[in-house]
């Protein structure tokens, strides 16, 4: 009799509460990330004459804002998001045509805002999830092993055509992404190994091409010129990253103390909110502290996979893995830039770097995350 | 699930891709880390130099300033601590603050470029630098600094002893610790004490952060100042040294001599070789160089005056007949009697005096037209002494010719030449200021390279032959002489041999007058005199003075004050020199012209030599016209004597 009441056969409208771990080190990054822009804007602000707060305060904001939109989007149920994949997509695609027409704002030689007043939307970043999110839709039907050649072929053409406007803007960082999450969807979306080789030749080969027809900017160039003559200190992108090791390496094992940074408080290392922010962790910090951020993202990215192991259909596991990839590249290039592994590429660090439209987009990432795993198949125990 | 071990896969790669961060990390913070620290330090200091006060120069007693620096405020903006947006109102604010056109500060900030630290002006009053401090907040990025400002409260007095600072040249610049941006002395005791001068500079440590702005001192150190410079002049004889020469110049024009140029004299301690008075005129004040406030037009005037050249130790005479005193003691010391025309071999025997001589005015060789002397008809019989006295060009051409006939023979060919050379003439005497002048004495082998270049400064035609040694014995021809070498040559004559090395400044000393540095009074060699030979000289260097034919007797006349006669006036026979009078024959448009310059050259006490007076009026004429008058009133100053009003001597010896 008991075991027979035991076994409730009702159907589950909602399996699951959130993944708590997912948000707890989302809720740790992004506080973290807040200190950080505090640390390293504070001192600038205050001797400006400036609110010393009033950089952090933003992120505050965005920090404020992005937590209504994961909890949004966590109760959107992921049929709704397959559902809405596509919209998403075009609507997209017209905020990517829209940066590029007068209503985007040039800042710095690149055309990648559209100012909305309060805050300067990105569409890139906005793009991220949307090709993840059609991605996923469009590889969900594919069989272990039986990816056909015109599939891989639509593939191509739904990344390579909101790829063009990136192109344009310039963002090559975000082509990256892209590049760097497809490869991992299509991977688990069962390609042969033999069409992942292949792609990759393709991809080395349109490289090549791009830089004997001069489609590269000057910058892009330089900074890959820098990367691989890291001792010529006239080279501005050089000098960045000289910095930033510098930085880094005075902060030692246990760092110099939070607020403490003196090459980081000291402005000697530029952009330090946003794309070297990790520069000032790594200072104030130590390479404890430094570890222990990296460790952070190291569970999120194995919680995301997670999700995407015991994600109900292909599309949630498409979805989380593609999600998993974007946040893993983002980390591997922006903190291997800043400890000089890689060459300058204008990518944030997630939760960490001061920007609007990037938290916005890493919290719909992890919410969609979420509301995957809320909407699990049950995992079998025993 | 079938694709499992793919999402494993992806974890896998990400993981190692964030160990490779780990990894990176590791050497970055812990094995590497002293490197990044070493550089991180250095990062945050900024090391600023502070100017040190310049040394003082003072006269011979340590009394007088003749260089000094006071302390003056100046603006200085750094560019790094204005914010952009606000440079535009401090422009318009200096200018209002200290009455320059903004558009020149501005062009100052273009000029300078971003993030430049300069003065924008120099000089400022107390009342502008306490309304600078006070408004602050209306001056973003600027500071006041003290800054030490060279004085030279003498003026033109001494100015070419003293010298004057300036930029430094590429000379300069291979000095140990000199900046671009130093001031440096560039001449006269400014130049050649600079080291001393100029002291040693203080530092400031400041930690910073990367645009500059100073956090807070970390270290200081106090300049040392220069020390002070202590020189051998007398700034009384000096000024009236200078006064005299412009009065002599003014006597010459007034004489007819229009065309006459500057003067120049030197007055040395025979007893050390201590400069007493060194003037060059017309001088030049040394403050132009400091103040800034000379204008093109001023300057190109001095330039072409050629007012900053020290003509006592710079300026290349002939030294016409104030050479013969040379001749004299060579002649002298090494018994040459001069060689007598055949005619007159008989009378001029019966004298028995091996220095006889009978001059008729004319010297008569087989192959050149005859050599006259100045006077005509000649001076009859000539001894050594009325040689000197009367200054007798036929007798010192016929020294000169037995010298030549015994050359090789009796004493090598450059007898005369190499005498000369020990008593200081064709080299530096090595005075301790800058470019001096060498003088030149010429001989067979500057002959003969010279003709081999083919420089057209000699003849082509011919060797070095006994009338360029002739031309020595008169100091004409390319006998070259600067007076500072013929003041140290009649000290050596008149001491007994010393040759020295004159020096204008003693000792250096520190603020607390510890001494810093001596220079004492340093012989540049010994040369071999006779007792006699002084003597004779100093008797016959009074001669010229004093005796009936002398060529400086008019000059002389009323030596003593009020209306004691020269024939008991006691100082007059205490006094001596030689005049001299050098042709320099010049070209000009309107056909060949010789203007002369005047030398006289003398000493006083006879008795016990204390000063050696040079003076040179050049383009002034006669030196019996001029120069000894300038000197005469000198020497009248000199011997505590009533210094009469300049008249013109003789015209004498031409």
């Amino acid at each position: 009799m008991s075991s027979v009441s035991a076994i409730d056969l009702r159907p589950q409208t909602r399996r699951s509460r959130p993944d708590l771990v997912l948000i707890g080190i989302t809720a740790a990054l992004s506080a973290l990330g807040l200190l950080m822009i505090l640390s390293t804007s504070g001192p600038r602000l205050e001797a400006a004459g400036l609110g010393r707060n009033s950089q952090m305060v933003r992120q505050a904001i965005y920090v404020g804002l992005g937590a209504g939109v994961l909890i949004v989007t966590s109760l959107v149920s992921d049929r709704v998001w397959k559902l809405a994949a596509p919209y998403y997509y075009a609507g997209m695609i017209v905020l990517l045509l829209a940066v590029l027409s007068p209503i985007g704002a040039l800042r710095q030689g690149a055309q990648r805002w559209i100012s909305l007043g309060l805050f300067d939307l990105q569409p890139s970043e906005v793009a991220k999830v949307g090709v993840i999110l059609a991605l996923a839709l469009m590889l969900a039907p594919v069989e272990e092993g039986r990816m056909k050649w015109l599939r891989l072929l639509k593939v191509g053409a739904l990344v390579g055509f909101p790829s063009i406007f990136i192109f344009l803007q310039p963002d090559l960082g975000t082509m990256l992404v892209f590049g760097f999450v497809t490869f991992a969807m299509l991977f688990v979306a069962g390609t042969t190994v033999r069409q992942l080789v292949m792609l990759i030749v393709l991809a080395l080969i349109a490289l090549g091409i791009a830089v004997e027809l001069d489609l590269l900017r000057g910058y892009q160039l330089e900074r890959l010129e820098g990367f691989f003559n890291p001792n010529e200190q006239t080279l501005q992108v050089n000098y960045n990253q000289n910095q930033s090791q510098i930085a880094i390496g005075s902060g030692g094992m246990f760092g110099q103390g939070l607020f403490e940074g003196s090459q980081t408080n000291l402005a000697f290392v530029p952009a330090q909110t946003t794309d070297f922010i990790f520069t000032a962790v790594a200072e104030q910090l130590g390479f404890v502290g430094g570890t222990l951020v990296i460790g952070l993202y190291a569970a999120l990215i194995w919680r995301i996979l997670m999700v995407a192991a015991i994600a109900r259909d292909r599309f949630g596991q498409l979805a989380a893995t593609g999600i998993a990839a974007m946040f893993g590249f983002h980390v591997f290039v922006n903190i291997g830039m800043a400890v000089g592994l890689l060459p300058v590429t204008g990518l944030p660090l997630p939760f960490l770097s001061f920007g609007g439209s990037f938290y916005l987009a890493m919290a719909v990432s992890v919410g969609i995350v979420n509301s995957i795993w809320m909407t699990r198949s049950p995992v079998p125990r025993n | 699930m079938k694709p499992a071990w793919r999402i494993a896969t992806v974890g896998v790669a990400l993981s190692a891709l964030l160990g490779i961060l780990v990894l990176r990390m590791w050497f970055l913070q812990v094995t590497d880390v002293e490197a990044s620290l070493d550089v991180a330090a250095s990062q945050r200091i900024s090391i600023v130099s502070i100017e040190p006060p310049r040394g003082d120069i003072f006269d011979r007693d340590g009394t007088e300033i003749m260089a000094g620096t006071v302390a003056t405020l100046r603006i200085v903006v750094d560019r790094k601590l204005i914010p952009l947006e606000r440079e535009e109102g401090l422009i318009q604010n200096l200018s209002a603050l200290l009455g320059i056109p903004a558009a020149e500060i501005r062009q100052e900030f273009v000029d300078r470029g971003s993030g430049a630290r300069f003065p924008v002006s120099d000089g400022i009053g107390e009342s502008t630098a306490v309304f600078v401090l006070e408004n602050i907040e209306r001056f973003p990025g600027v500071a006041i600094e003290p800054v030490p400002f060279r004085v030279y409260p003498l003026g033109e007095t001494a100015a070419h002893i003293i010298g004057y600072i300036g930029a430094p040249g590429p000379d300069d610049l291979g000095r140990v610790g000199i900046d671009p941006n130093d001031r440096v002395g560039r001449f006269g005791v400014e130049r050649s004490y600079d080291g001393l001068l100029r002291g040693t500079p203080g530092q400031i440590t400041y930690s910073v952060n990367a645009r500059g702005e100073i956090l807070g001192v970390l270290e200081e150190t106090a300049p040392r100042p220069g020390g002070s410079v202590v020189t051998t002049i007398d700034l009384d004889v000096q000024r009236f040294v200078e006064d005299t020469l412009l009065k002599a110049m003014a006597l010459a024009a007034a004489s007819g001599e229009d065309q006459v140029k500057r003067a120049a004299a030197v007055i040395i301690d025979p007893r050390d070789g201590s400069i007493i008075a060194m003037a060059s005129v017309p001088a030049f004040n040394p403050i132009i160089f400091s103040d800034g406030q000379l204008t093109e037009a001023e300057w190109l005037t001095l330039r072409q005056e050629e007012v900053f050249n020290n003509y006592a130790m710079q300026g290349n005479y002939p030294p016409g007949s104030s050479f013969k005193a040379i001749v004299y003691a060579l002649a002298l010391e090494n018994q040459i009697s001069p060689i007598v025309e055949e005619e007159y071999r008989d009378i001029v025997d019966q004298t028995e005096d091996p220095f006889a001589f009978f001059s008729d005015g004319e010297l008569l060789f087989t192959n050149t037209p005859p050599l006259n002397d100045w006077k005509d008809g000649g001076h009859g019989f000539v001894g050594l002494s009325s040689s000197l006295i009367e200054s007798v060009n036929t007798y010192y051409w016929s020294i000169a010719l037995a010298i030549w006939q015994g050359r090789d023979i009796a004493w090598p060919e450059n007898l005369l030449q190499d005498w000369a050379r020990s008593l200081g003439f064709g080299a530096r005497t090595g005075i301790d200021l800058p470019f001096e002048g060498t003088g030149r004495v010429p001989d067979r082998e500057w002959f003969q390279s010279l003709q081999a270049e083919g420089s057209g400064l000699v003849r082509s035609e011919g060797g070095w032959s006994g009338g360029d040694l002739m031309n020595i014995a008169t100091g004409q021809g390319a006998l070259v002489v600067t007076p500072l070498q013929m003041a140290v040559a009649y000290a050596a004559l008149l001491n007994g041999g010393t040759v020295w090395e004159p020096r204008v400044v003693s000792t250096v000393v520190d603020s607390d007058n510890n001494v810093l540095f001596t220079n004492p009074p340093s012989v540049a060699r010994k040369i071999t005199i006779g007792a006699d030979t002084v003597a004779a000289l100093k008797r016959d260097l009074n001669g010229v003075v004093t005796a009936q034919n002398g060529t400086a007797r008019r000059a002389f006349e009323g030596f003593c004050s009020g209306d004691v006669p020269d024939s008991e006036c006691a100082p007059l026979r205490e006094v001596g020199g030689k005049t001299g009078t050098a042709e320099i024959v010049q070209a000009t448009e309107e056909g060949v012209t010789a203007v002369d310059t005047a030398w006289f050259v003398g000493g006083a006490p006879l008795s016990d030599p204390q000063f050696i007076v040079a003076v040179v009026i050049e383009q002034g004429g006669s030196g019996g016209q001029v120069a000894a008058p300038a000197a005469r009133r000198i020497l009248q100053y000199l011997m505590g004597e009533q210094p009469d009003p300049l008249r013109a001597g003789d015209d004498t010896e031409r």
